[in-house]
């Protein structure tokens, strides 16, 4: 019997196994559509009132400047009593400042023999400033007065105000009269909206000649418009200048000058809101909640009857989390035109604010896109912005990722400042104050 | 998610016991089944190739055999011994309008022997499936949120199995006749998975799947007592007792509720004939009352006690140290737990060849054994049908 057993050999067996595990070893579970086999679900939606979901509402102002804000405005009365606004406010006054670059000093240039050759000596006889609106954030009723006047006190671009030409950190400079101080008129046009979205204004040659002086700190071109009731948005200008080479004199060039700083200044600026929220405007506002999202309900009652009361939620049963928003129409001088958009942000360091950091944006990129027309009478209209992976965050305590993260969240316009417009939303004191809704999903032993 | 560890986590006292245990968890199941779905499970039939071939219950079998259920049959083995078994198995199932797939790989059962001499006797280690629950249940339905009817898909993966782990003495008194026994205890685990998706179009934003696992950890005891003879030369009859105390199905992690399953006495016997010398008739039965089983809910075990089998197997070729059997068989199972209101049936016709490739006298040293099975089980509305091949391999004296 033993020589049988070193006869024997393990390959029959290893032979049969294999393709007895390879034709077999891919599995597939049974599925079946059937609600007797799966345990039923139990999905409610709750919408918290402000106070059970949330302890304190804040409006922070002050962050950013207009000169960040790409481009300008030009504003006579706008919003004003006249205008149907609050009598309470005048109306918006704003106007864009700009400073135009370094003349080009070398150009290419034809000569006489049809030689491209480099031309040096330019001599700068006129310019035109050009002015290019967005013809679909400006508010107007038709054709708009454009007036350009030449600056003539020095002036920061990064900080000036309606009352100061410079307002930095521990220095102040006024306007000697506030909104430019004093200036000297250029030219005027009229932009009319029908036929196109560009305006010209004719600078003369001395006024050209005086700009290419680029130590002069006063330097600058003052846009407003006396057209009432106007506000317009200024999205870029170049000064066109009419130059003469030297190397071909009977030709006349059109060079740019691009306008190393433009921003703009306005008046009067919104007071701190008392009642009610806002987030935008230039330089922005921010709402900033302090936000308690209950662990644990006591209700509604079809809740309790499901599954039973209190209930303890954690962040597996939250599918959709919304912060609730009502509008509100606030002041017209700064009352939306176009689309905004805004973000929420968990705020890092609540104890610093309004400095604190800011965490990553909750809403995804390019934040929660926001109607203008929610904000027109007779406003309270309701806006959703999906929170749904901040309230998980908050029920679980840290983030998906295990980073810690705080109760407290602002809401704020996706780039700071992204308009002079800012959004007004109801407070929490109002019948219509924020509020939270929660989809909530439970499972079901039947 | 470490589905494997928590299951077994109880039992990691020591090394062996924890490698022993490794090894159980393909031993679960091979038997993807609805049926499971309101009890605790589809019986896996932790039988060997042969058996399987044979429409043989796992007891009764003439020759030495290594079997989870006979306790005694081990008892003349005079070589350490070790045999496994492989299980792929091809199903499809009717529900209602529904018909769908299904397919598995399992190790149903695992046998090890050693004798000792001295004694008489031999040492079985045994790693049997004993329930099995897979499958994936889905529904489509709408709730009304906000005003707004919200489509919802609910979906549930169901996971998990129980295996026994047994170890037993098989002791030999005289040439006829052996007794064994056996203790065991359960082991496994369940994973139930329920999701749910809110259509997002409909609520307006980015909606996030309910996700809820719920995990449970099996655990019990077992004793198995049986006997084995051969009261004449033509004739092995065996017979066996198991009596189980309570399953518990004990929480995991966030799983809340712990459950209770008694499970009934099971009594099996069986006898193998020889009809001449390479012709060779068994049958086998097994009464299992669980229809007065505690712990499930109502109308979800099933009245039927009795389970049968029988067949042939037929020597194509006999030699002094190699033979190559041929078998038939056809059994009758009774599930413990019903899909609906129906008791279920599964009936199983089975064809097999066997390789020995070293043997002795009616003892097996080296073998493989292959069956194929074609079965249905039905419990109205449900109706199952699988095709199950079954490959094992012994060797002694390794």
């Amino acid at each position: 019997m033993i020589e049988h057993f070193n006869r024997f050999s393990g390959r029959p067996i290893a032979t049969g196994l294999l393709p007895a595990a390879l034709c077999g070893c891919q599995e597939l579970l049974p599925v079946v559509e059937s609600e007797d086999l799966i345990r039923s679900g139990l999905a409610i939606e709750l919408v918290l009132p402000f106070d059970e979901f949330a302890t304190d509402a804040r409006v922070y102002g002050g962050y950013g400047r207009a000169s960040d804000l790409i481009g300008g405005v030009l504003a006579h009365e706008f919003g004003g009593q006249s205008e149907g606004g609050d009598p309470r406010e005048p109306g918006l006054e704003a106007a864009t400042l700009m400073r135009y670059g370094r003349y080009p000093r070398v150009v290419q240039v034809l000569d006489t023999a049809g030689v491209l050759r480099p031309d040096s000596s330019l001599t700068f006889l006129s310019g035109r400033i050009l002015v290019r609106f967005d013809t679909i954030a400006s508010v107007h009723e038709g054709p708009v007065e454009v007036v350009a006047h030449a600056l003539t006190e020095p002036w920061d671009g990064l900080s000036t105000t309606w009352e100061y030409a410079v307002d930095t950190v521990g220095h102040r400079v006024s306007w000697s009269r506030p909104g430019g101080g004093v200036v000297e008129e250029i030219a005027s046009a009229v932009w009319d909206p029908e036929t196109g979205d560009s305006v010209g204004i004719h600078v003369d040659s001395a006024r050209i000649a005086e700009w290419a002086d680029t130590m002069d700190l006063g330097r600058g071109v003052r846009l407003s418009t006396t057209t009432p009731g106007v506000r317009l948005r200024v999205i870029g200008s170049l000064l066109r200048l009419e130059t003469r080479p030297s190397i071909n004199p009977d030709t006349l060039l059109h060079l740019p000058s691009g306008s190393e700083v433009t921003t703009f200044i306005y008046a009067p600026s919104p007071s701190q809101p008392r009642k009610t929220l806002r987030v935008g405007g230039a330089p922005a506002w921010r709402t900033v909640l302090t936000l308690d999202v209950p662990s644990v309900l006591e209700g509604p009652e079809e809740l309790c009857e499901a599954v039973g009361c209190p209930v303890e939620i954690t962040e597996d049963h939250v599918s959709f989390a919304a912060l609730r928003l009502f509008t509100r129409v606030g002041a017209r001088a700064f009352a939306p035109s176009d689309t905004l958009s805004i973000d929420v942000r968990s705020v890092m360091a609540p104890q610093v604010l309004p400095k604190s950091p800011l965490g990553p944006s909750r809403v995804g990129l390019g934040g929660k896109i926001v109607p203008h027309g929610l904000f027109e009478p007779p406003g309270a209209e309701l806006l959703e912005i999906a929170l749904t992976s901040l309230v998980r965050d908050l029920l679980r305590g840290e983030t998906s990722a295990g980073d810690p993260i705080t109760n407290t969240i602002a809401i704020l316009s996706t780039f700071e400042p992204l308009s002079v417009e800012y959004l007004t939303f109801e407070g929490a004191s109002s019948p219509n104050a924020p509020g939270l809704r929660i989809i909530l999903n439970f499972s079901r032993d039947d | 998610m470490d589905r494997t560890l928590p299951a077994f986590g109880r039992r990691s006292r020591s090394l062996p016991a924890a490698a022993v245990v490794a090894l159980v968890l393909p031993v679960a199941g091979s038997g993807q089944s609805f049926l499971g779905a309101r009890g605790l499970g589809v019986p896996v039939g932790a039988l060997d190739a042969r058996a399987a071939a044979l429409g043989n219950l796992g007891i009764g079998l003439g020759g030495v055999e290594v079997s989870a259920g006979d306790p005694a049959t081990w008892a003349h083995l005079v070589w350490p011994t070790v045999s496994i078994s492989m299980q792929p198995a091809w199903g499809e199932f009717d529900l209602d309008d529904q018909v769908g797939d299904a397919r598995a790989t399992r190790f149903p059962l695992l046998g090890i022997a050693y004798p000792v001499h001295r004694a008489r006797g031999v040492v079985t280690l045994s790693l049997a499936g004993y329930l099995e629950q897979r499958f994936v249940a889905e529904h489509e339905s709408k709730v009304v949120l906000n005003d707004v009817e919200v489509d919802v898909e609910d979906r549930l993966a169901v996971d998990g199995g129980t295996s026994v782990i047994r170890l037993g003495w098989a002791q030999r008194l005289g040439s006829r006749f052996a007794l064994g026994v056996a203790a065991g205890t359960y082991v496994g685990r369940l994973e139930e998975v329920f999701d749910r998706e809110l259509d997002s179009l409909a609520i307006g934003g980015e909606v996030y799947s309910f996700l809820e696992e719920n995990r449970w950890r099996y655990s019990g005891t077992t004793v198995t007592v049986g006997f084995g003879a051969d009261p004449v030369a033509l004739l092995h009859v065996a017979g066996a007792v198991e009596l189980s105390r309570d399953l518990t199905e004990a929480p995991q992690g966030e799983t809340v509720g712990e459950r209770l399953y008694s499970i009934p006495p099971r009594y099996s016997a069986g006898a193998t004939g020889r009809l001449s010398p390479r012709l060779h008739l068994n049958a086998s039965v097994v009464f299992q009352d669980w229809s007065a089983a505690e712990g499930f809910g109502e109308e979800v075990l099933s009245r039927r006690k009795l389970n049968f089998g029988t067949g042939l197997e037929w020597l194509l070729f006999d030699g002094e140290t190699r033979s190559l059997p041929l078998r038939f068989g056809y059994r009758q199972l009774a599930a413990p737990f019903r899909y609906e209101k129906e008791d279920p049936v599964e009936s199983i016709w089975s064809l097999g060849l066997g390789f020995n490739f070293v043997k002795a006298e009616n003892q097996r040293f080296g073998w493989m054994d292959v069956a194929l099975e074609r079965g249905i089980r039905t419990s109205e509305p449900l109706a199952e049908r699988f095709w199950r091949a079954t490959v094992s391999v012994g060797v002694s004296r390794f």
